[in-house]
């Protein structure tokens, strides 16, 4: 994995592992190369007979090799199970700059709450409290509903000195967002390594102070204020207990990304876990919690 | 005049979760479609499947606009709810992490019959089964 401390320019770079595989064999071909794909895999449909051309992406660091390595074992392992044919795995090392440009388009400005948010190629101003960011490849532009729920309630929460922890940080928008409200200490952490990335330049390029680490909740020692978990219902729910130990005493748990049909369960379990809800807002399907 | 058909890419990706990373942005992106429209879209589609896998087929047209419809989940996620179990072997000619009845296993082709081109279950069957075995799944009788 390339040092998050490298210069923002650096591109990513993948490695395209993709399998040729009889119609038959698509499934199976699948399973084995979503067990190492980097948020699935796509499979290219032929428009006229021939192959499918099954594809999974790895991030290009040192554990890539160990990955298609063991694709290629599996793979071989296959050929065995009576399935049609498979072809050879073919390797192809990519940059990510070019199907960016399109995502960009999409990112304008946006007005949320007190923030004003910007994509770094943007020079548009207007009033509030500017964040400027540049999503990356991680999720949270403000363009979605849970994000600008959470940034609203960033936007309402009194965070002057306060310290907060943002579990599952994606861009950084909602770490970046209290910091800029004034809150003391942030902490922000993300299971994905993109994810880690991102927000520590788009800390960076809103000159903020926030702690990014590789993790989840019960990576993170100690208790704070304020806990923000934008993540998704199952998620919450498994780590209900790791995101109440996070909070402290008097403290408040901002959850959302959760689809309304599994709200009950993850009030469940966070009133397992000790949390009582204070406060709801539901758009769309989404739903925030706000818990103590 | 029917549209010109210039592409159809299946993506398989956690639902509600797409973003412009790879898979979805290096299998699209080359073909030109409006990225960031695909991903909403997807997102809005898929909301209410938070926490499944939805595999969505794209048709991908010659003047760049593009359909997709979204497709029952992967064998290999159906083979793992009936086996009871949370991931494959990754030896699976060394070590069985589970087991399915044909029974189960024709259950599964028969919901994945349409999505995998089979012409009768039979031969969708096969696939599942020859997926469950790739897994470390023994099909028992």
């Amino acid at each position: 994995m390339p040092s998050a401390a490298e210069k923002p320019a650096a591109p990513i770079r993948w490695i395209e592992i993709a399998v040729p595989a009889h119609p038959e064999a698509v499934e199976a071909v699948s399973e084995i190369l979503d067990r190492v794909g980097y948020n699935g895999i796509a499979v290219d449909v032929p428009l006229e007979g021939g192959p499918h051309i099954v594809k999974a992406y790895v991030v290009y660091d040192h554990a890539a090799r160990v990955k298609v390595r063991r694709v290629k074992e599996a793979i071989g392992r296959l050929r065995a199970f009576g399935l049609g044919p498979v072809g050879e795995v073919a390797l192809r090392r990519i940059a990510d700059e070019d199907w960016l440009e399109s995502w960009k388009s999409q990112f304008t400005p946006i007005a949320i709450g007190p923030f004003f948010v910007r994509p770094s190629w943007s020079t548009a101003s207007a009033a509030g409290i500017e964040i400027v960011l540049d999503p990356g490849m991680a999720f949270g532009t403000g363009l979605h509903p849970t994000t600008r729920q959470c940034l609203e309630a960033v936007g309402r929460l009194d965070l002057a000195g306060r310290s907060v922890l943002d579990v599952g940080t994606g861009s950084g928008i909602l770490a970046v967002a209290a910091a800029k409200r004034g809150a003391g200490r942030v902490v922000a952490v993300d299971v994905d390594p993109l994810a880690v990335r991102a927000a520590e330049e788009n800390a960076r390029r809103n000159d903020v102070s926030v702690e990014v680490a590789l993790g989840s909740a019960a990576d993170v020692p100690g208790a704070f204020d304020v806990v923000l978990g934008n993540l998704v219902a199952d998620v919450l729910v498994r780590i209900a207990a790791d995101l109440r130990a996070r909070v402290a005493r008097g403290g408040v748990l901002v959850c959302a990304g959760i689809v309304a049909e599994k709200e009950a369960l993850v009030v469940r379990a966070l009133a397992d876990a000790g949390l009582a809800r204070r406060r709801r807002d539901q758009r769309e399907d989404w739903v925030r919690l706000d818990l103590a | 005049m029917a549209k010109k058909v210039k592409a159809v890419v299946k993506v398989q990706i956690p639902a509600g979760k797409a973003t412009a990373a790879p898979p979805v942005g290096t299998a699209l992106g080359p073909h030109g479609i409006n990225m960031g429209a695909f991903i909403k879209e997807y997102n809005d589609k898929t909301a209410s499947m938070v926490g499944s896998v939805v595999p969505v087929v794209v048709t991908i047209f010659e003047d760049r606009s593009f359909t997709f419809v979204t497709k029952s989940p992967p064998a290999a996620d159906l083979i793992r709810k009936e086996a009871g179990i949370e991931k494959g072997s990754p030896q699976p000619n060394k070590s069985l992490v589970g087991k399915i009845s044909k029974a189960q296993v024709r259950k599964i082709a028969e919901m994945k019959q349409n999505d995998l081109n089979a012409n009768t279950v039979e031969s969708a069957m096969r696939m599942v089964e020859g997926t469950a075995r790739s897994m470390g799944v023994e099909v028992t009788a």
